[in-house]
């Protein structure tokens, strides 16, 4: 037995011990990647490196047999900065994505590929349970979503993107028919929690703050919760016994819900934030924005979420019909823009205008949605502005556009319009909507700060306000309104911040660090074409008539071949992988090391055992156990330098052949380079 | 009297082999009875190729830059008529080359055919291994060793008679002793010079090793890239065992030794002593983790010595002559002699052998003759690739382990490659990085990977892409890399980038800020002009540019289009009125 010193504490360790293994049993962790105690020491990876007081160099903790009266240091600077360097070096040679795509590009971190292979293999039930660990209106948002995620599939590059977003709405239905997942809630903590908002982002916050165990309560001014996504969303893309549905799984966790409770009308905030250990504003942007014309205070004239809100609440038979008249015209090329024409046809107006400013390839709004508004008879006026609001009596008569034309791209890459002199359109109108953008309904005072464009400013680390205690999300703050998906993850990500805040030691979010591998680095050929699967809507003439929805999604045939075409771009060794476990303990800025990667290929030269060397370390440990373990010694380095790579070695002899497929490798391998294919 | 023509591989390069021929065709065509012999490299690399004229032992002419077409005079001059190669004869100025050296390690090359075991004898050659192996225990061999302070002369300077000893005292019934002349820094060449040229020395030396530590074996590593030292050494080793030198009961003593040559497949890590072990069993060049240390468990598992070939080169010196004789010479620290190879922009280049404890600037200098056509010196690079180089404003260091550290390069093997105000210091440290990328074994991260990246830093500067912040950035690499590398390639291969950034730091910051190459040596950063004042439309420059890129009619100004201009430089040299500037 021999004693020796980690960090200034008292070890012991038996003669001859390695400092690596000595350290651990005494419960201290030194880094490592090529180290496994099944097989000899190797030394390569460069981060066990420790200060000894006996030398000046730094010695492999691997390697360094403990000598009584060491003293060792784990954490100095210098092996800091050595640990750093190797991990940075590592990753700058890595080609790989530790997260698809396409969860990597959606705002709230859903794993997209986790549940569409949960789909693939017909377990609507399991996709949920992983959606609902980020999202918990799935049946909602996949019917809503502009779908960042299908925007940055990497499928695209072989035919087509997945349908991410109907898978998801296709699984959560299902979810909700029969057997509907039910999560566990933690013990209660005793913690209270005011949410002001019942929209997408309350109500994300409500589901994720009341299952950490504390007793949440949410306050609305409308009569039922949902916010947007009832009141802005027409129920031809969102029917709202689905949005009914996914409420109620919220309320079933003891969330207790103030409807009809404006703050500042029906109740002092103060009252609210006095009630509860912690507050969150998520009362969303419900202010149409005006265009700044003559006229605009008309009769008839309207903003584009007010419209929908009327709509909805029509709808659902607590209010009156709004009365548009036959000719309408929405200004603007956005989603609301297309909900709003798209819901004036379904009113019965005759006709139905859409003036934007620039063409059909600069609208913000879905192709889609554009594509299904012409055909429900929207006649759409491109680069066309309306400049104002002509009336008679009060009421709206018509419009006067003005013809424009495209000039150069401006700042966002989009071609700016420029006013063609002289040249000029009118309508006869009797309602003009104005769908051009919204803003922070700005009635409530929540003793926060708000910055020079109206919104909360809200941290966007931690998402606290100016006010103790008070945290604020979604289109309320910073930035203004946005996409639902972006706001829910916004409240997913606040709720994690939030209950380290009522444990009592604030834990801002960060982004975790993620290797990401270039699209232009994949060779896409080997992939059979497989047509994505096709949603079946009503026909326009029909479906233009009603705001029934439009379709019934995807057929369950249909949703598991289309999650079969996933490319399953995120790595399969994600969670065990030991080389992102360790680039996560440090402040890692690989890019300042950015240069050539030239081991992106995948190979199969063993029977059974696909080697990506983008994710290859070089450890060698596979070489080694193959060797030691196997006894078979079929692996080597080959090459010199960067190039080196890990081969069969001598290939020509009988290496493939004698692999037995023991697996050996695959289950040592740090990172996700080697797989076992059945 | 006899002609000796020098044979090492650079009197060959030179022509010294058709030299040989033709004195022998000519020998024969006039039926004389001149002698022929040949015997290694002098030192005087530059003189190539040499030839000797002996009355018996005593020198009687020495050649230099001598053609086959001299052969007649030559054969001549040895039957007496000397003035036939009057304007042959070495100067009395070059000749000083040798006459300020010290030859210890050295002694005999140039001197003594490299073929005769006999003519390595008569000079007295394995006087000392007799005096060992009959005389001497092993401990007495060591404790003379110890006295002389001969340390070794691969590049670590760790004193012999320490590893000597840990070899003797380990356990293990089977021990090893290697001669590393596996000689990759590039323009290194001291090995390859005693195995040539003596290679009966390297033999003794090592005998008298493998009897102090007790070796039943002793194994030559040396690179394939060296056939003749190869060629040569088996010779020897074949004569040697015939005169009972190696085998079975050496010299009668019961000592049983014998010798192999292994051949180096050209990796620049098998220098390392434990990369080089894992090649002689026959595995993938590839250091090992030290402790344990070759003298306990080496080559096979057993305890092994492993000694560069210059340190083997002095130990019979040292053991005829005692060591005090060898640590008269040099500093404190460091004892004896140092060979060097001095390369680059020096007006004499060649080897050099000289006590420990001159300068450089005596080197340099006084025995090379300073820079070459009048150039003027910026900084030697000592060391190699693990080595770095040393300015102006330190030319008088003295050569000594301890002091050449001090300046952030290091003695290293011997390399001295002298450059001019025409050399980039960051091309200098990107030619070194290139090499050391290229050659690092794959198998640690810092190395595989921080010298690549540091090769592309210094790559993306010389093409005129540097960064702010860039030097910043290597200096970081260098100091993890030394820290985190697994052998001495990676340990020291970031020396070069270091001492560059530390003696020419204006030069990374004119590539980085100005993009401008102060040497006018990185092509990406330079533009071609011709001076209108000047050029007089002789249309030389443009008949000479390789990519066309210069246009004019005769008798009028030349233009060179800087689109097409591929900075080769040929147009600049070609104009006889200096009207092509570069900047």
């Amino acid at each position: 037995m021999v004693k020796f010193k980690i960090n200034g504490i008292e070890c012991t360790a038996e003669e001859g011990e390695f400092l690596l293994s000595a350290a651990k049993k005494n419960g201290i962790d030194i880094p490592n990647l090529c180290n496994h105690p099944s097989v000899g020491v190797y030394g390569s990876c460069g981060l066990c490196l420790v200060e000894a007081s006996h030398t000046p160099k730094l010695l492999r903790a691997c390697a360094t047999a403990v000598t009584d009266g060491m003293e060792i240091k784990t954490e100095t600077p210098r092996v800091k900065r050595a640990r750093k360097i190797a991990l940075e070096l590592l990753m700058s040679d890595h080609s790989g994505d530790c997260i698809g795509p396409c969860s990597l590009n959606c705002p709230a971190g859903t794993d997209c590929q986790g549940y569409v292979k949960k789909i693939a293999l017909g377990d609507m039930h399991g996709a949920v349970e992983i959606i609902k660990d980020k999202l918990p209106l799935p049946a909602s948002i996949g019917r809503v979503c502009p779908h960042p995620c299908e925007r940055a599939c990497r499928r695209a590059n072989v035919e087509a993107p997945i349908s991410i977003a109907t898978l998801k709405y296709f699984a959560a239905d299902r979810d909700l028919s029969e057997n509907t997942y039910k999560p566990t809630k933690c013990a209660p903590t005793g913690k209270r929690v005011s949410i002001i908002g019942a929209g997408p982002a309350g109500l994300t916050a409500a589901y994720f703050l009341s299952l950490s165990g504390h007793s949440v309560t949410v306050y609305d001014a409308m009569p039922k919760a949902g916010g947007m996504l009832r009141y802005g969303i027409p129920a031809y893309r969102l029917p709202k016994n689905i949005l009914d549905a996914e409420i109620a799984l919220i309320a079933e966790l003891g969330v207790e819900f103030k409807l009809n409770t404006k703050i500042g009308r029906d109740i002092s905030f103060e009252m609210v934030r006095s009630a509860a250990d912690a507050t969150v504003i998520a009362v969303g942007a419900w202010r149409s924005m005006s265009m700044r014309i003559p006229g605009e205070e008309l009769d008839g004239v309207r903003g584009g979420i007010d419209f929908l809100r009327e709509v909805s609440l029509y709808n659902s038979g607590e209010g009156e019909k709004p009365e548009i008249g036959d000719n309408v015209l929405i200004c603007g090329g956005g989603n609301t823009a297309m909900d709003a024409c798209r819901s004036a046809v379904r009113l019965g107006a005759e006709n139905v205008y859409v003036a934007y400013r620039r063409t059909r390839a600069e609208m913000p709004a879905d192709p889609e949605e554009i594509e299904q508004a012409i055909e429900e008879g929207v006649k759409f006026r491109f680069l066309q502005n309306p400049i104002e609001i002509l009336g008679e009596d009060g009421k709206v008569t018509g419009a006067k556009l003005q013809v424009m034309e495209l000039g150069e791209p401006d700042a966002s890459g989009r071609r700016s319009p420029v006013a063609v002199e002289g040249k000029f359109e009118h309508l006869d109108l009797d309602t003009v909507i104005e769908a051009i953008g919204q803003t922070l309904d700005f009635s409530g005072d929540f003793g926060v700060e708000y910055n020079k464009r109206g919104y909360i400013c809200a941290d966007e680390a931690s998402f606290a306000t100016a006010a103790e205690g008070v945290f604020a999300i979604g289109d309320a703050t910073n930035r203004g309104a946005s996409i639902a998906i972006e706001a829910i993850g916004e409240a997913n990500r606040a709720a994690r911040v939030i209950d380290s805040y009522l444990a009592g030691e604030t834990v801002p979010y960060k982004k975790p660090f993620v290797s990401e591998q270039k699209a232009s680095d994949i060779d896409f050929s080997g992939y059979e074409k497989k047509p994505r699967e096709q949603v079946v809507f009503r026909p326009a003439d029909e479906r233009k008539k009603d705001f029934c929805a439009i379709t019934d999604g995807l057929t369950e045939s249909q949703a598991i071949a289309e999650a079969k075409r996933c490319l399953e771009c995120g790595c399969h060794d994600y969670s065990d992988c030991r080389l992102i476990r360790e680039a996560r303990k440090e402040d890692l800025d690989p890019a300042r090391l950015a240069g050539e990667k030239n081991r992106h290929k995948k190979e199969q030269r063993l029977v059974c055992i696909e080697r990506d060397n983008g994710k290859c370390i070089l450890c060698s440990l596979c070489v080694r156990t193959c060797s030691e373990n196997a006894k078979r010694g079929l692996l080597g380095l080959v090459g010199r330098g960067f190039d080196t790579v890990i081969k069969p070695e001598f290939i020509g002899t009988n290496a493939i052949a004698d692999c037995k497929s023991c697996r050996l490798c695959v289950d040592i391998c740090p990172t996700g380079a080697l797989k076992f294919i059945d | 009297m006899k002609i000796v023509v020098g044979q090492g591989s650079c009197g060959i390069a030179a022509g010294a082999g058709r030299v040989y021929d033709a004195v022998c065709a000519e020998i024969k065509n006039k039926n004389s009875i001149t002698e022929l012999g040949i015997t290694g490299c002098l030192g005087l690399c530059w003189l190539e190729p040499i030839v000797d004229l002996y009355d018996g032992d005593a020198l009687v002419l020495r050649l230099v830059r001598v053609t086959e077409n001299d052969a007649e005079a030559i054969v001549r001059a040895a039957n007496g008529e000397l003035s036939a190669v009057e304007d042959l004869a070495i100067s009395p100025e070059d000749e000083q080359f040798l006459s300020k050296q010290t030859r210890i390690a050295l002694r005999n090359c140039g001197v003594c055919d490299p073929t005769s075991i006999d003519a390595y004898i008569e000079r007295g050659g394995y006087a000392a291994a007799k005096k060992a192996l009959t005389e001497m225990t092993p401990d007495g061999v060591i404790g003379e060793i110890k006295i002389s302070g001969l340390a070794g002369r691969g590049g670590a300077g760790f004193p012999t008679w320490f590893k000597w000893n840990a070899a003797k005292n380990a356990v293990g019934e089977n021990k090893h002793l290697i001669c590393n002349a596996d000689e990759g820094d590039p323009g290194a060449f001291m090995d390859r010079a005693v195995i040539e040229s003596d290679p009966h020395n390297l033999i003794e030396g090592m005998l008298i090793g493998a009897y102090a530590i007790g070796a039943e074996e002793m194994i030559v590593y040396v690179r394939a890239e060296y056939p003749l030292a190869v060629v040569r050494l088996k010779k020897a080793i074949e004569d040697a065992r015939a005169r009972g030198f190696l085998g079975k009961n050496i010299l009668g003593t019961g000592f049983s030794c014998d010798m192999r040559i292994k051949m180096g497949a050209g990796a620049f890590v098998c220098g390392e002593e434990t990369a080089l072990i894992e090649s002689l069993e026959g595995n993938r060049g590839m250091p090992r983790l030290k402790p344990p240390f070759p003298a306990q468990k080496g080559y096979k598992n057993e305890p092994s010595n492993i000694n560069n070939v210059e340190t083997f080169a002095n130990v019979a010196w040292i053991i005829k002559n005692g060591g005090e004789k060898f640590a008269e010479m040099g500093t404190p620290d460091s004892r004896g002699t140092k060979v060097f190879a001095l390369t680059g922009k020096i007006r004499r280049g060649g080897l050099v052998e000289i006590p420990m404890g001159k300068t450089l600037r005596d080197v340099i200098f006084d025995i090379g003759g300073g820079i070459r056509d009048g150039g003027e010196f910026k900084a030697v690079q000592m060391g190699g690739p693990s080595g770095g180089c040393i300015p102006e404003s330190l030319l008088d260091t003295v050569i000594d382990y301890k002091k050449l550290a001090a300046t952030g390069a290091i003695m290293g093997s011997g390399g001295m490659v002298v450059m001019d105000s025409s050399t980039c210091m960051v091309g200098m440290a990107k030619f070194f990085l290139d090499f050391t990328a290229k050659e690092s074994c794959g198998k640690c991260v810092h190395c595989r990977l921080g010298t690549k990246r540091m090769q592309e830093i210094l790559t993306r500067i010389c093409e005129g892409h540097g960064k702010e912040g860039d030097v910043e950035l290597l200096s970081e690499l260098c100091e993890s890399v030394k820290d985190g590398a697994l052998c001495g390639l990676g340990q020291t291969a970031p020396n070069p980038v270091l001492s560059t950034i530390r003696y020419f730091r204006d030069e990374y910051d004119a590539h980085i800020k100005d993009k401008k190459c102060p040497a006018h040596s990185c092509t990406e950063l330079l533009t071609y002009e011709i001076d209108p004042e000047l050029c007089r439309g002789c249309t030389l420059c443009a008949k000479k540019c390789p990519a066309s890129a210069i246009s004019g009619a005769v008798k009028t100004k030349h233009v060179i289009d800087p689109e097409k201009c591929i900075k080769c430089g040929q147009c600049r040299n070609v104009c006889k009125f200096s009207a092509v500037k570069v900047n």
